[in-house]
């Protein structure tokens, strides 16, 4: 793909230039060359790039408003976690040749330009609302006051209140896609791609409203600047990756002082570890249950079977049955190994009315999607069943222990 | 009663979730807002309008109250488009000569009808997006197949002016003529397909330089500079950072409830004959080889991470390209379609859509509920009456998903 063509690879400072431009909130190429050398006054703007670079993405407005001390703890903790292998910057405001290694570290190691540009895409059709995983980052914990020890009933009411929430959520999302569906079958015949057909939100806004249209070119405009830097600088990169080795090589040789911190930073909490050690311990338990009953079943199964004749399917019969539940079992681990396809319903899909269905080989049909988002949702409601009822014969074990109680148990649906 | 530090957790635990719910709520409502209102041109508020019915209405269509546009509005409009279009393309043909874009944007949407893959699409307009040559656009032009539905700006210009005309007619917002608003919004339009356009063909050439020739050169002095680093930052070898453990600790926690699941199914199943036995069987020791598997995937990781083993375990996992977001990410050049064919049906899958993921987060309050009630209610010593009061609401919580409360009896 030798259509891009490249400026002259030597000068330094304009491939910087070209990453700064790619990046969001990039600093000129006299901040990068100061931070070599550890000057102070760089400090600031390269922490401010790096928690632009490392807030997640769900990170809304309270996130930008956060003191620059919060926000170089949430650097520091985010490179922790992602096992940034020096020992972390030490003190806030200083340390600009850290941070200019922190940065490039993380140009390293993985497609990093690329998550910003897709972080903040344009997105011009419409879409189901995504819904980050459980115990992502979230922001910086509010203290939380309590009043002395608490009755268990503000925690049910707390449940009460999150299970009402819930329901208006799904009922505003059901209004929501009525009136998608609405607008989606006005603006019919509109769109200049036709297996796209009709407009989306953004688009008639667009078409109404000659301001927010304008914002949205500006936007474009924006990233596609940042898209062709980002190209540029895929050409140019060489020569900053042969300057970065001469930073590495100014910095001071740490020497015995890191010998002498052998567990600086431990790479994962006690938390972590303990976290390890309760899902050993409950595949231990199944393990141990499976032995039981596999072992006892297998010497009854042996028995009944000598009894019988062997006939001549035996043998074939034996194979089909291995073969079956080996196809299975495989399934069966594949559903835990990150399978592709449930990635696939975590990208962002653009939603397009269409009466038979996809037109072409491209794009996901709405049938297939509910047919695995209901497996998923069987699947999750009888862990949750599993859970309760472990639930149930734990306190039935516990207050089994006074003789002269009865418990009535509210009637099941 | 709880004691603090415990009424702590739970609080917070419940909060987050209450606040993540809130946060979700406040975008819907702002998206409600905006297609509300981009309604409300159609359908004049108070009358809530049906869906256009499907047979034709043979009444001429009033143009002031009217809400919706009937079969009749619609083939009015058609007419009208195709009308607009032909203009528009005897317009285009005196005009093509200084347009750069216009070319690019026809040469591009006439590969759209053929029906090109994804990784044709690219190709066409990463060529237009480059300074393609000229015969490019009119060979392209020649090739279109039907003439009236091959001109996208046209489409888009007499979409344009066809919501317009519906407009002009009801709003009063649009009320100064139509004519004036005709140029702003057609020449946004068009700006922003090609800008779209243009996006898409950078996307396609930055995913594509991943594998070009000449970055090995760059990806030798990266690999370089992390050793570099990593050596002298005094530990020698790569040792998995948390966000690594974590995605491995889920997928182990995941395969653990899974197989703890269908363990319990096939228990419970009472076997016919002795062919099913034999398959029970199989799948009870297919299931004990799985769990020695994850137990040793366990054993290496914790052995990872405490002590300083070189990296071999990794290795296993190669698929699982890890970005800071922990999960893996696959960019391509444009948010593939998803394509729904009635309201309910797109109901149905917001729906399931939100109850995975109340699911998920009932799952997650169950197990942090458990770990902190169930020790409360072993160690609490007096059994009096507290403890049952106790007893009972953690019952409910637990076991009920605090829908329905049960009754304790006390036998004197």
């Amino acid at each position: 793909m030798g259509r891009r063509r490249c400026r002259a690879t030597g000068a330094l400072p304009q491939a910087i230039a070209t990453l700064s431009r790619s990046l969001p909130a990039g600093p000129s190429p006299e901040i990068f060359r100061r931070a070599k050398f550890d000057r102070p006054e760089a400090a600031p703007v390269l922490w401010q790039l790096l928690f632009r670079v490392l807030a997640p993405p769900a990170a809304d407005s309270t996130w930008s408003s956060l003191a620059p001390e919060a926000q170089a703890q949430v650097v520091k903790s985010a490179l922790h976690s992602l096992g940034y292998p020096r020992p972390v910057l030490a003190q806030f405001p200083e340390g600009s040749r850290e941070l200019l290694l922190a940065l490039s570290w993380l140009l390293a190691r993985g497609p990093l330009l690329e998550q910003l540009l897709d972080k903040t895409r344009v997105q011009l059709g419409d879409q189901l609302p995504q819904f980050e995983a459980l115990g992502s980052l979230g922001p910086p914990v509010l203290h939380v006051e309590t009043e002395g020890p608490m009755d268990l009933r503000r925690v049910q009411w707390l449940m009460g209140k999150l299970r009402f929430r819930w329901r208006h959520l799904i009922s505003s999302q059901q209004e929501q896609c009525t009136l998608l569906g609405k607008i989606h079958l006005y603006t019919s015949g509109c769109h200049s791609h036709q297996n796209l057909g009709h407009l989306s939100v953004t688009e008639t806004e667009m078409l109404r409203d000659p301001e927010s249209s304008q914002q949205l070119l500006q936007a474009l405009e924006c990233e596609n600047t940042r898209l062709e830097a980002a190209l540029e600088w895929r050409c140019c990169e060489l020569v900053f990756w042969q300057w970065m080795d001469t930073v590495l090589d100014a910095c001071p040789v740490e020497g015995p002082s890191v010998a002498s911190q052998p567990t600086v930073l431990p790479m994962i909490s006690e938390h972590g570890l303990g976290e390890l050690e309760l899902i050993e311990q409950e595949l231990q338990a199944l393990q141990e249950e499976l032995q039981e009953v596999a072992e006892s079943r297998r010497a009854a199964w042996e028995a009944q079977v000598r009894g019988l004749g062997r006939g001549p399917e035996w043998g074939t019969t034996r194979k089909a049955l291995q073969e079956s539940v080996e196809r299975e079992l495989a399934a069966l681990q594949g559903s835990w190994e990150q399978s592709s396809r449930s990635d696939q319903l975590h990208r962002p899909h653009r939603l397009v009315r269409s009466k038979e269905g996809a037109p072409g080989p491209q794009g996901l049909r709405a049938a297939e999607v509910i047919r695995m988002l209901s497996a998923q949702e069987a699947c999750l409601k009888r862990m949750l069943h599993q859970l309760q009822s472990q639930c149930q014969q734990e306190l039935a074990r516990l207050s089994g222990t006074l003789p002269d109680l009865i418990w009535i148990l509210a009637p099941r649906h | 009663m709880l004691p603090i530090d415990c009424a702590r957790r739970l609080v917070s635990e419940l909060q987050g979730a209450l606040d993540s719910c809130s946060e979700r709520q406040r975008q819907l409502e702002r998206s409600l807002r905006v297609s509300r209102r981009l309604l409300r041109a159609w359908e004049p508020a108070g009358t809530p309008a049906p869906e256009p019915p499907p047979e034709p209405e043979t009444k001429e269509e009033d143009p002031t109250p009217a809400c919706t546009p009937s079969a009749q509005d619609l083939k009015e409009l058609e007419l009208l488009t195709q009308a607009l279009e032909k203009a528009v393309r005897v317009r285009k043909g005196m005009s093509k000569a200084g347009q750069d874009r216009a070319p690019s944007l026809t040469s591009t949407s006439i590969a759209t009808p053929s029906g090109t893959t994804a990784s044709a699409q690219p190709q066409v307009s990463s060529q237009t997006g480059s300074h393609a040559s000229s015969t490019r656009p009119t060979k392209g032009i020649h090739q279109a197949p039907a003439p009236t539905k091959d001109h996208p700006e046209c489409r888009l210009i007499s979409g344009g002016v066809r919501t317009q005309v519906k407009m002009g007619a009801q709003a009063t917002r649009h009320g100064a003529g139509f004519r004036d608003q005709q140029i702003p919004p057609s020449a946004a339009l068009q700006a922003t397909e090609a800008f779209t356009l243009k996006e898409m063909g950078l996307w396609a050439q930055l995913s594509s330089t991943q594998t070009s020739d000449f970055t090995d050169a760059t990806r030798a002095a990266k690999t370089q500079f992390l050793q570099k680093l990593q050596m002298a930052s005094g530990w020698p070898s790569h040792r998995p950072s948390a966000a690594e453990v974590e995605v491995h600790a889920q997928s182990l926690r995941k395969a653990c409830a899974l197989l703890r699941l269908r363990m319990q199914e096939e228990l419970s199943t009472v076997p016919a004959d002795w062919m099913q036995e034999y398959r029970c069987l199989l799948t009870l020791e297919g299931l004990q080889a799985i769990i020695r598997q994850c137990l040793h995937r366990l054993q290496m990781l914790r052995a990872a991470v405490t002590e300083q083993l070189p990296g071999p375990w990794l290795v296993e996992k190669p698929s699982q390209a890890l970005s800071p977001y922990g999960s893996k990410v696959d960019f391509s050049w444009s948010p593939e379609p998803l394509f729904y064919s009635s309201t309910q049906e797109l109901q149905t899958l917001a729906t399931l859509k939100l109850q995975v993921s109340m699911l998920n987060q009932q799952i997650h309050l169950e197990k942090v509920l458990m770990a902190e009630l169930l020790p409360l209610i072993n160690t609490q010593e007096p059994r009096g009456p507290p403890w049952l009061a106790l007893c009972r609401a953690a019952y409910s919580l637990l076991c009920e998903g605090s829908e329905h409360f049960l009754t304790v009896l006390q036998d004197d």
